[in-house]
Parts: structure tokens; sequence; C-alpha cells
């Protein structure tokens, strides 16, 4: 609140600033006009006036009631010494008329907009106007001129205040709708970021999409079009799954369940990925425990990761078939994939560069598993992944 | 921002030489326009915000604009009666007042009626009728029998315009504003009326058909500019009450579309109509998915809320320049990150002209062995702010700062640096 407060003061000193440097500014430039004020006249003025554009800067900063003070005390100065200076006998003459009119309808009400708001600044607000008529009442009275600076200093406060009042309720208005929408935008938030854990957690379904990609990045060479289509069109359906809302799951492949389980069986999903890498051309072997039952988030690290090696094998060993052995004890699941492809200088390449250190150890760590590895040129290379059961 | 040097000592202005000075100013001015070309809102922002944009216009303020234009009219509609017996024949002039009024009503009902922004034909119309009364009133008023009188109904016109401030340009209300002072102005000179006394009451004329549309104007803008970083700070105030850490708005909606284009790649595999083997141009396409996706999928791409706030946000964005390796700002209670996205926002929106900048640095924590159980966690927060002198400081940007925790403030060569103490629950006991 009380920076809707705020906000609304700032408003109307910037308007009430606006206003008075026009109005003075327009009042300096009849001062200019040739034979409408003696000369001392214009000097006195000028310098008043000048102070009081001066106030009427400050106002706009700070909106302080001394400034308000300092700008009506002047104009009512400015107005009381053109009024009084003037020949009797002839009495105002327009200059002098549009010159009073000017400095009482807007260069003193300027102070209007900021005395609208709170009791004690609207008392200031009618004390002001009422001086400033007075004053303006006076001059036209003793040199006998026309009516015409009174009207127009009473339209002047008339529109200042009533604007400055209406402005006054106008930002807390606005400012509340502008709250409504933060409320709004908040729960705009908070579903972007469910969605994008959503996505994040499908992480089964991005790594065989992440697997196709890879391979069509490299024009799909060495796996028959038919398998890349067969392999695609499974990816396509399962993202288009994903964005209409649904958490697929590839369970096993060709069949997909759309139910995300907390536990889930080891077996029945390591044969989805031989499958898959089946028909990219890599045969992969199993050996030893198929029946592991697994939390879904450890499962899918260990998959995802298993997946990478045997892409790397795929791609780097030179050879056409892969080992997996599966081991458990009581806390730990255990894979070795082992090839016996070309292998590679550990200390040559580093595991950065394999992008192991990111896509497989890291996946692993994240549910408080680990990765090994251990190559040597000419006699293949053996990965082994553990996670906690 | 986030940035990948930190903002201290490296960014700091080094004491001697004003060559060095300029140059880490200009680097400031660069990172700043950088960001600034790079700004972008997330969809789901621009969204709601279109949404709800009823009402954020300024429609309520311009009709507070229209009544203080109409007490202008009010005046020069006195005046046309004071100078009723001058004129040789006022019924040009009447006629000109008359179609005024009802433009005036037409225009008012219609501005209140309509969605948004008045369409260009009927701000056309508007002004046509200006332009008649115009005629209408000088008609009646140049000839040289009519001494003593001067345009009313044309210098009410800018009462007109005064209604429409809200619902059109700025700039097109200051064109039209002018083109009628120059009106005014020209008719005053060639109903020779060379007595100088007189041209200040042409000028009085003049002033009085330009003070409202042009006040208007200027009132409208800074209503309109307050509107949009209020704006800008609730949107990104919706941070504050996410997790320590997230992905974030943009990033979410990154991600949406990669799987997006991913689909669209292997459905157009899938069905044959990308054929295989695939072209270059297409297998590149894959791959730059592959990596991008790669990238989002890996965890420890989530960000604090201050990285988010500070993103999402066209002022704080520019300005602001965050370091924050370890992601302390994610710790802070709800309570803590209100009040300091605050005082932030507080000093940057607080200047006019002047562009201030601040860096933020969170941590590191002084003492990380003997924790005891239930005891606070502590950390310091150092805020290094730029172009804002102490004195300007906004007393409620210090009290915004007191909320995240006890502070000291400083000014060593030039800048202002606050040094806040902050202390959260530590997120070991929770």
């Amino acid at each position: 609140m009380p920076r809707i407060a705020r906000e609304r003061d700032r408003v109307l000193r910037r308007s009430a600033r606006a206003t008075g440097l026009t109005a003075s500014v327009t009042s300096l430039a009849y001062l200019a006009v040739p034979g409408g004020l003696d000369a001392p006249v214009i000097l006195f003025a000028a310098t008043l006036i000048l102070l009081m554009i001066g106030c009427q800067y400050v106002l706009g900063q700070s909106g302080a009631l001394r400034w308000v003070l300092c700008i009506v005390l002047l104009g009512n100065a400015v107005i009381l010494v053109i009024g009084l200076a003037t020949r009797v006998d002839v009495g105002l003459n327009a200059v002098e008329e549009a010159l009073i009119g000017t400095l009482a309808a807007a260069a003193v009400s300027c102070v209007a907009p900021v005395l609208v708001v709170g009791p004690q600044r609207q008392l200031v607000l009618f004390g002001s106007f009422g001086v400033t008529v007075a004053g303006v009442a006076l001059v036209t009275i003793t040199a006998g001129g026309s009516v015409l600076p009174l009207a127009l200093t009473v339209c002047g406060w008339a529109a200042l205040s009533l604007g400055g009042w209406w402005i006054a309720q106008s930002v807390p208005r606005v400012l509340q709708r502008v709250a409504a929408i933060g409320r709004a935008h908040q729960a705009e938030r908070h579903a972007s970021e469910l969605e994008a854990q959503r996505r994040q957690g499908a992480r089964l379904l991005h790594d065989t999409v992440l697997a196709t990609l890879t391979l069509l990045a490299h024009s799909g060479v060495g796996v028959s079009p038919a398998a890349l289509r067969q392999q695609s069109g499974d990816d396509a359906r399962l993202l288009r799954q994903l964005r209409l809302g649904a958490l697929p799951t590839p369970a096993r492949s060709g069949v997909y369940t759309l139910e995300p389980a907390n536990t889930s069986m080891l077996g029945s999903t390591l044969e989805s990925v031989k499958q898959r890498f089946g028909r990219m051309g890599l045969e992969v072997d199993w050996h030893g425990s198929g029946q592991v039952l697994l939390p879904s988030d450890v499962l899918d690290s260990f998959l995802l990761a298993l997946g990478e090696c045997l892409e790397n094998v795929r791609r780097h060993s030179g050879v056409t078939r892969a080992d997996v052995t599966i081991s458990d004890d009581d806390t730990t699941v255990r894979a070795m994939v082992t090839d016996a492809g070309r292998g590679f200088d550990l200390s040559a390449v580093g595991t950065e560069r394999l992008g192991f250190a990111e896509s497989v150890v890291a996946r692993l760590r994240d549910v408080g598993g680990n990765a090994r590895l251990f190559s040597s040129p000419g006699s293949g290379t053996t990965v082994v992944l553990e996670v906690p059961k | 921002m986030t940035t990948g040097a930190p903002p201290t000592p490296a960014a700091a202005p080094p004491a001697g030489g004003s060559s060095s000075a300029r140059a880490h100013r200009q680097l400031l001015e660069e990172q700043r326009d950088e960001r600034r070309r790079t700004f972008r809102r997330p969809q789901r922002t621009v969204d709601t915000t279109r949404a709800n944009r009823t009402g954020l216009g300024s429609r309520h303020l311009g009709f507070g604009i229209s009544m203080s234009g109409g007490f202008v009219a009010l005046f020069l509609l006195w005046r046309f009666a004071m100078q009723w017996d001058r004129y040789p024949n006022p019924l040009p002039t009447l006629a000109a007042w008359i179609v005024l009024l009802l433009a005036t009503v037409a225009t008012l009902v219609l501005v209140n009626r309509l969605p948004d922004r008045m369409p260009t034909w009927l701000f056309l119309a508007a002004l046509a009728a200006g332009e008649v009364v115009v005629g209408l009133d000088l008609a009646g008023y140049g000839h040289t029998g009519a001494v003593g009188t001067y345009p009313t109904a044309a210098a009410a016109v800018g009462a007109l315009f005064a209604v429409l401030v809200s619902v059109r340009r700025g700039r097109e209300i200051v064109a039209a504003t002018l083109v009628l002072g120059a009106v005014i102005a020209a008719g005053s000179v060639s109903a020779a009326r060379t007595d100088p006394e007189v041209v200040a009451l042409a000028v009085l004329t003049i002033g009085l058909c330009m003070f409202p549309p042009l006040l208007g104007v200027s009132i409208v803008r800074g209503f309109r500019r307050m509107v949009q970083r209020e704006l800008d700070l609730v949107l990104v105030q919706s941070t504050i009450s996410q997790p320590s850490s997230a992905v974030g708005m943009l990033a979410s909606e990154e991600l949406a579309r990669i799987d997006l284009d991913a689909e669209t790649l292997l459905d157009d595999v899938a069905t044959g109509r990308t054929a295989l083997p695939l072209s270059p141009a297409k297998s590149a396409a894959a791959a730059s998915l592959a990596t991008q996706l790669r990238l989002h999928l890996i965890e420890g791409r989530r960000e604090t809320w201050l990285h988010h706030a500070l993103t999402e946000s066209e002022f704080l964005g520019p300005a602001v320049n965050l370091d924050d390796p370890a992601g302390l700002a994610g710790q802070l209670s709800p309570m803590q990150r209100d009040a300091l996205l605050l005082a932030i926002w507080l000093l940057i929106s607080d200047t006019e002209g002047a562009e201030p900048t601040v860096s933020l640095v969170f941590g590191p924590f002084g003492r990380t062995h003997g924790h005891v159980i239930g005891e606070m966690l502590r950390f310091p927060i150092k805020m290094i702010i730029e172009g804002v002198p102490r004195r300007r400081v906004d007393p409620e940007t210090w009290q915004a700062i007191r909320v995240v925790g006890p502070h000291i403030d400083s000014v060593r060569s030039g800048q202002l640096h606050v040094d806040i103490e902050c202390s959260i629950d530590n997120p070991a006991d929770a």
C-alpha cells in the first residue's frame, strides 16, 4: 500500500511541475511583449518568476509543503506588484490582464495537484486558492479592470484541483489491477515450472529421443531406413503424448504405458533397450539377473546411463556386439558393459571429451550411483555402472 | 543478470586514471545495451498481461484530463458570451461552439465504448471536426470590424484533443495541437492586430488552446511509464515464492519448443516427408536439437529465483549484475526475497535520466565448521550501487534492506557500498 501512495504522489508531483513550468515560462514571454509593462516592474517580476520556476522544479522532486507555500507567496507577490504598479487612470492593460490571469490560473495553481490528498493538504489547497483569488480580486478591483483574470483564475484552479484529484483516484485503481495481474501471473509461473519438471522428468523418453536424434545427426548411416523410420515414429508419438499432458514411459518396445510407475521391473525395460540397439545394428547380449525392482527415478538414470554406454560402443568400438552383465546384492545393482572393440587410451582421451562425465556419471550421481571406465587400445572397453537399490 | 566475471573487484572502477574509469563505464554501458537488445519475456507472461490489458489503459485517467480541459473550455465559452456584442456576426462562432460541443460529446461516448485504442478513421474524424470548428470561429472573428474579439471555440478545440490523449499516441496529439496552435497564431496575425498589447491576449488564447492537450500527453506518458514499471515488478515478484532453485519460465518454454521441434523432425522422418538418408542441413538440425535437448536435461540447469527475476525483468535485467555462484539467493526466506527485490527495484526505478547499476555479490559463508543445530546460517550480501548518491536513496529502500538483514553502508570512490549480513535457517535442520 505505501508504494501505491508513493507512485500516486509521484505522478501528481510531476503533473504539478509540468503545469507550473509551462505556465511560468509563458509568463516570462508576456514580460517580453514591448510596451506592456514598465522596466522596473519587468525586472522585479522576472526575478520572482525565475525564483518561482526554481520552486516548481523542486516541488516536482519532493512535493514538500514549503515549496507549495513559496510558490503561492511568490506568485501572489508578482500579481500584487503588477496590479498595484499599474497607472490607476488607465486600468489594467491587456498584457497585465493576461499575465495576472496566467500566473494565478496556472503558475500558482500548479500546486493544486499535490494538495488533493489528505485533509491537511486539502486545507492548504483551499487556503492557497483563497489567497490567490483575493489577490487577483484586489488588483482587478483597485485598477478597475475586467473580470477576465478572475474568471481565468477560478477556472484554472478548478481544472487543476479536480484533475489532480481524479489522477489521485486513477493511480491506486490501476495499481490494484496490476497487482491482480501479478497474482494471475504467479499461477502461470507455477504451471510453467510444473510443465518443465514434467518434461525433465520424462528422462527415459528423452533418452530414446536423443539416441534417435543422434542417429539422424549422422544422417542415419549404418541403420536400415525402415528401422529408423519405425524408431522415429515411436519417438514422435511419445513426444506427442508428452506434449498433450501425459507422462509416457516406454516400458517395452512398441507398447507404452501412460502411467508413471513408482517401481519398475528392470528386466522388461532392459528388453526395450536391447531391441532399440538391435535395430541400430548393435547386438546386445544380456547376462545375469533380469528381475530387479528399482525405484523409477533410479531406474531411469540407470537405463539412461546404460543407453549412453551402448551408444558409445556402437559408435566408437568398431564391433557390432556388446555384453551387458547385470548383478545385484543387498544394496547395489551393477551393470558391466563390455565390448571387444578397438578400445582407447584413457589418459590420451579425457573422459570429458567422451561426454562420459556429463551423460553417464552425472546421471548416476543424481541417484547416488557411480560409474567406472576401463580401457586400453586394442583390448576393448569395460564400463561398470552402479546404482543403489 | 548473472555474469561470468564477478563484478568486484574486477568491475569496480579503479581508483586512479579517468580513462580506465571511462572504459569501465563504457563496459557497463555495453553490457546494458546488450541485455536490452536480447531481452525477451516468456510467452506465458505476455499472454497473461495481454488478457488483462483492459483497465490498464489510462481511460480512467483520460476522463480526468478531459474534465480539466472542460474547465478551460468553460472559460472560453464565458469569454465568447462576454464578447457576443462585439462580433459583427456572432453566428459562425456560435455554430462553431455547437459543432464543438457535439463532437466532444460524441468523442467522449465513443472513447468509453470502444476497446483499448481509438481507430484511426475516428481519430481523423475528430480532427476534421476540430478543423470545422476552427474554420467557423476564425471566419467569425477575422473581420476588421470585430475589434476586441478573440478566438474562443477554436482555442477550445484543444480541450477536444485533450479527450483523445488516453486513446491515441502522444506524438499524434502533440502534432495535431501544434498545427492547431499555428493556425490560431496565423489567424491572429492575419487579423492585422499589430497592437502589442493585443499580442498578449493572442498568446493567452494560444496558451489556453495548447495547455490541456500537451499537459495531458505528458501526464499520460508518465502514467503509462509508471504502469509499465509496476507491471514489470509484479511480474517478476512472482519468483519469490519459487523453491530455492527452479527451471524458470524461459527455460521451460525453450524445452517445450525443442521437444516440439524434435517431434516434428521425427514425425517427418517416420512418415517419409523427409527422405532418408538425411540431407546435410537436416542432419545438422538434428544434431543441434540433440545438443540443446541434452543441455536442457542436465541436472543443475536450475537457477535461483533472483536470476529468474532479473532475466525476466525489462527494468532490472539491464541494470543489475548478479554474482551468486553458490545459489545462496535461493536460501532466502520469501520475506527476505521480497524485500531484496523491492530494494533493488526502488534503487533503480527512483532515478530520472541517470542509469544506475547495482552489483550483488552473495556469500561466501564466513564460517563453515562447528555448526550447532538450530543456529542460523550467516552469509554476507554485498551490494554496490553506482549512479545513486546516498542522499537520494529512499527511506523505504533502507527499510527493505533491513528486512533482508542488518547492514552497514559506506561510500567509496563514488559508489555506495551496502554490506548486508544475512541470516537464514539452516537447510540441514529442516
